[in-house]
């Protein structure tokens, strides 16, 4: 019965439905911004990592730093995610949000909106780490945070919807990454060869390609998972 | 491509018998799990009837 | 209600014995190809693998579909055994990529785009399948996986494209090529022996897996999923 109620909500119902969603993780988010700070020491710890793996060559590590941004990127995504929904695991508060009349693909967009800022964050955040680590810069910064923001909106789809699913189970540390990761492979590749031109140059043009491609993906899956996220929490 | 790839029956011997292998292997293992099922099913149905 | 497993025996014995014929036409009859040397043979079971792969796979996403349209279980049962078939066969078609290539290009593996987008394909499918290993709610299993499967599905495509423009810009190498005529027979042949193999080993599969659901959920099995999770009837009890 709460489902035809959830079912039957306007589009205003669902819009004010989703900002209350983001208001409440992002709410959590900065109450919770430890966590925030330690997945980011995480990050940038990897991205310290990658170096250590190729060695001071400052030519090769400047060639490849737009893989090790992504790359620590991708890893403290999972994170982040998992722990979006942690939250809703204690108490059990997920159930007492779905039974109150609020739309699915509400709490969905809401939570996926909440997660791409956290990774969009982390990702800028990261930045300056790859500029110190990899002397890999740019001038072109707005296009760099464009690139940034396509990307994590490609990961934050796909793993809100995910998140919502592993949370829930018991190995749920290597069950996101692990659907995850093969799914968003054009998400990596695309957005560390977007990246790669801005640090490296780009004197045939090529960005918009690669962008055009982030932005596909995001439509897409921003678009199946709203679709299908009732499903996945559905009792 | 510029010449002639030389011999590689080593290759095409590979390719046949890891395909051979890898569907035989699934094969068998369907079949098997389904034997084990239709003993389990049928035990559980005797259990029943004889209740 | 019990089932005779005569008709998926039988297609998987035909199956077979069609691999058995065009890989011996493949591998005796044939003509040597002029450029690749014997090594084109592995063709003859490259591409019928490859056109089944993606045929399970397919099937698996109706399968997914199906499920949450209609909510019956038979059609959960049947996503487990066509994403398992899938995972198989794209998994021997990555080993049989990976043997062509080492005398081809001198590497075992070259990025190819449809090679790569199949190794992809192997993670995320098989990804689902272990998420059905740790999902103990069989209604809940059913959804999430047909959730998954629906997703991965849709991304096959993006994958493939996102490669294809990634590795294009690296190398100039061309894909396997497709054969030429004097060689269909035995590819024709060996495609529709894979075929009926699959199609039998999943009706099989499909079966073991309702045998199990039933084990779970005690008989009868339901036609729907249970309305409330957890109220699954127990052993003897009425649907």
């Amino acid at each position: 019965m709460e489902q035809d109620s959830r079912r039957a909500r306007e589009p205003e119902g669902r819009l004010k439905d989703l900002l209350a969603a983001l208001r409440k993780d992002l709410l959590l988010q900065w109450r919770g911004r430890a966590q925030v700070i330690a997945i980011f020491a995480f990050g940038a710890a990897a991205l310290l990592l990658f170096s250590f793996a190729i060695g001071p060559d400052s030519a090769a590590l400047r060639e490849h730093a737009a893989g090790f941004l992504w790359l620590g990127l991708l890893l403290a995504s999972t994170l982040a995610l998992a722990e979006s929904f942690e939250r809703e695991m204690e108490e059990q508060a997920l159930e007492g949000l779905l039974l109150l009349p609020a739309s699915t693909r509400g709490l969905y967009y809401g939570k996926a909106i909440a997660n791409w800022a956290h990774l969009a964050l982390l990702g800028v955040a990261l930045v300056p780490v790859m500029v110190v680590l990899y002397d890999a810069g740019t001038l072109r910064l707005i296009s760099l945070v464009g690139v940034i923001l396509l990307g994590t909106a490609g990961l934050s789809a796909p793993g809100t919807l995910y998140a919502a699913m592993t949370s829930q189970t018991r190995a749920r540390q290597t069950l996101l990454p692990l659907l995850l990761f093969p799914l968003v492979v054009p998400v990596l590749l695309a957005a560390v060869k977007a990246t790669s031109l801005l640090i490296l140059g780009d004197p045939m043009g090529q960005l918009r390609p690669w962008t055009t491609l982030l932005a596909a993906f995001a439509v897409i899956h921003w678009s199946i998972g709203g679709l299908l996220f009732g499903r996945v929490v559905e009792d | 491509m510029s010449g002639v790839v030389q011999g590689g029956w080593e290759f095409v011997a590979g390719a046949y018998i890891v395909t051979a292998a890898i569907l035989s292997a699934y094969a068998t293992s369907v079949f098997l799990r389904y034997r084990t099922e239709q003993r389990r099913a049928a035990a559980e149905a005797e259990r029943e009837a004889r209740k | 209600m019990r089932q005779s497993p005569t008709g998926p025996k039988v297609l998987v014995a035909l199956g077979v014995a069609l691999l058995l014929a065009g890989s011996w036409w493949g591998l005796t009859k044939a003509p040597g190809e002029v450029y690749m040397g014997e090594v084109q043979r592995i063709m003859y079971v490259h591409v019928p693998t490859a056109w089944n792969a993606m045929l399970a796979l397919s099937f698996a996403f109706v399968c997914a579909l199906c499920f949450l349209l209609t909510n019956s279980w038979k059609w959960d049962s049947r996503l487990e055994a066509a994403m398992e078939m899938g995972v198989v066969l794209s998994l021997l078609l990555c080993i049989q990529g990976s043997i062509w290539a080492k005398p081809t290009w001198g590497v075992w593996w070259d990025w190819d785009p449809r090679l790569t987008t199949t190794a992809v394909m192997v993670f995320a499918f098989g990804g689902i399948l272990a998420l059905r290993a740790f999902v103990d709610d069989p209604a809940r299993r059913a959804v999430w996986s047909a959730v998954a499967c629906i997703v991965a599905f849709v991304d096959v495509p993006i994958v493939y494209f996102s490669v294809k423009w990634w590795n294009s810009l690296h190398q100039a190498q061309s894909t396997p090529q497709t054969v030429s005529s004097a060689f269909h027979l035995p590819l024709r042949v060996n495609a529709f022996g894979i075929l009926f193999l699959w199609t039998g080993l999943v009706a099989l599969r499909s079966r073991v897996a309702s045998l199990r659901l039933r084990n779970e959920l005690g008989p009868p099995l339901p036609d729907s999923k249970p309305a409330v999770t957890g109220a699954a009837p127990i052993a003897g009890g009425a649907s």
